[in-house]
């Protein structure tokens, strides 16, 4: 709790020296006024389980140091299976923390959410959480492949705060650095999650979004089944599963 | 006593400073500025793309300057000196543990503090790599330096190294216990993060989180470095200055009599290093 709440803080005194108490957010020609405590809070909240999803792949670092990785990889179990299991119970246990976290803001922190389309929220979250899971299980192909895995994603992390439109709305980014922003989850998740929550989007207007999200989501879920088999048959042929 | 607890300390500068250059690792180096970066990005964007370049003018009287960019670059530089120094020192007693020495460390008779300061200072000449590393950054993002006071900026490093050295004893002891490294390290670093007034003047900040930040030597130590470069309020960067010395013989004493207790209580249970 105290890493979002903590990062979410500091993102809303980066806005403080402007005097501003809202932010305007501009989606397909309309402009959105959102509340700043919500835009930075709710943002931080969907980056931790971004980054969680991004660390995911340490279940199999336990795995190879507790020495049980080679007799998960020998037996016939789909590794999609194994992993995508691991990330959604990960999910789902993130999730009463998600609700419970917004509702503590809205009732102490004052909050002012305007949802307008409640199955537009909903898409909104259950699209933004699997196009991460499976980006996450993308990123558990580099925990099998390498021993560097963490490094690799502790890396991105930062980039990725920045690239996404975390700390700022996303048509303040200069227009060279947009297509790197257009190449994560999150920051499709993040646009259609404040406007369907803080601006009162419905399902029309986060449409585009949700679509990529969906996208994603299914590419994401291809790349990870080929990416997963080619660790795993590297390491097998190099016998580098548990070697250190 | 006092000049063999003066070898200790040169002793494990020596070792740490040696440690550190001789296996230079420049991975982790690079990590350190990742989050200052990406703080003094979006301090870009906000303030020359979303704003205009038109800060509030609450904000001008609570930090003697409209600069905000420079203003944003000191708070971070100030960060990553902390982040560096910090970080080491409060690992100490971790890594003893995981490297199988800290029985043989805390067998021999000499002064645990004097160890500590030894880390401590060579953190502290590492750190001040890290912070000028920052400040070359920042005259990318726009960093101007108004004037440079080195008495009062040498002045506030050195207090707020003594402060954090007081928080890396009270850290080692809370490692020593619990086994934890990643959560205690992660929120206090959070916690120097949020309420020292790295992006934003504290006196902008909402009561609570002003109370927070008066308990915090960051908070001080970074306005004393502002002052000293922007030449503003020096007056009451001697008040600051006093106020961190007495934050750091608080910090210091505290955390030299927990890590005390907490050695003795392990020896007493042999819980030194059985996981």
């Amino acid at each position: 709790m105290a890493l979002p709440l903590g990062n979410g803080l500091y993102l809303y005194f980066l806005y403080l020296p402007f005097a501003a108490r809202s932010v305007n957010l501009e989606f397909n020609a309309a402009w959105y006024t959102l509340d700043l405590v919500g835009f930075t809070l709710i943002g931080q909240l969907l980056y931790t389980f971004f980054t969680m999803m991004l660390l995911s792949g340490n279940a199999f670092v336990v795995e190879r140091e507790q020495g049980t990785l080679e007799a998960v990889l020998l037996s016939p179990a789909n590794r999609i299976a194994l992993i995508l299991g691991g990330a959604l119970a990960g999910a789902f246990n993130y999730m009463w923390f998600f609700f419970g976290i917004m509702f503590s803001w809205v009732a102490f922190l004052g909050v002012q959410m305007v949802i307008n389309d409640f199955l537009a929220l909903a898409a909104s979250i259950v699209l933004s959480y699997l196009s991460m899971v499976t980006l996450g299980m993308c990123f558990e192909a580099l925990f099998v492949y390498s021993r560097r895995g963490h490094m690799y994603t502790t890396v991105l992390q930062e980039p990725i705060m920045f690239f996404s439109g975390l700390a700022f709305p996303l048509q303040a980014m200069p227009r060279a650095l947009l297509s790197i922003s257009y190449l994560i989850p999150l920051t499709f998740g993040l646009l259609s999650l404040r406007l369907t929550l803080l601006g009162g989007a419905s399902l029309i207007d986060v449409g585009v979004p949700l679509t990529v999200l969906a996208s994603m989501t299914l590419l994401f879920l291809a790349l990870s089944t080929w990416l997963i088999g080619y660790a795993e048959r590297k390491a097998k042929a190099k016998a580098t599963l548990t070697q250190f | 006593m006092a000049p063999y607890s003066l070898r200790v300390l040169a002793a494990s500068a020596k070792f740490n400073l040696i440690m550190t250059w001789r296996f230079f690792n420049w991975s982790g180096f690079a990590l350190r500025f990742w989050g200052p970066m990406l703080t003094l990005g979006a301090a870009w964007i906000l303030y020359t793309q979303v704003y205009r370049g038109v800060t509030s003018p609450e904000f001008g009287t609570a930090a003697g300057t409209t600069g905000y960019l420079s203003f944003v670059v000191i708070g971070n530089a100030f960060y990553v000196f902390v982040f560096a120094a910090a970080f080491v020192v409060g690992r100490v007693m971790f890594w003893e543990r995981a490297t199988g020495t800290i029985e043989a460390t805390f067998m021999t008779p000499m002064s645990r503090l004097a160890y500590m300061a030894g880390v401590m200072t060579a953190a502290g000449i590492n750190s001040l790599v890290d912070l000028s590393a920052m400040f070359l950054l920042g005259v990318l993002f726009g960093f101007q330096a108004t004037s440079f006071n080195a008495a009062l900026f040498f002045a506030g490093l050195l207090l707020t190294a003594f402060a954090l050295f007081g928080v890396g004893l009270m850290t080692n002891a809370v490692t020593l216990t619990f086994r934890d490294r990643v959560n205690t390290a992660n929120s206090l670093m959070i916690l120097f993060l949020v309420f020292s007034g790295i992006v934003c003047p504290v006196e902008l900040m909402p009561a609570w989180a002003q109370m927070i930040s008066k308990a915090l030597p960051l908070t001080y130590g970074i306005r004393i470095i502002r002052a000293s470069m922007f030449g503003i309020r020096v007056q009451d960067a001697f008040n600051d200055l006093a106020i961190l010395l007495v934050l750091g013989i608080i910090f210091v004493g505290v955390g030299a009599l927990t890590l005390r207790l907490i050695e003795r209580n392990l020896k007493k249970k042999a819980l030194f290093s059985v996981f």
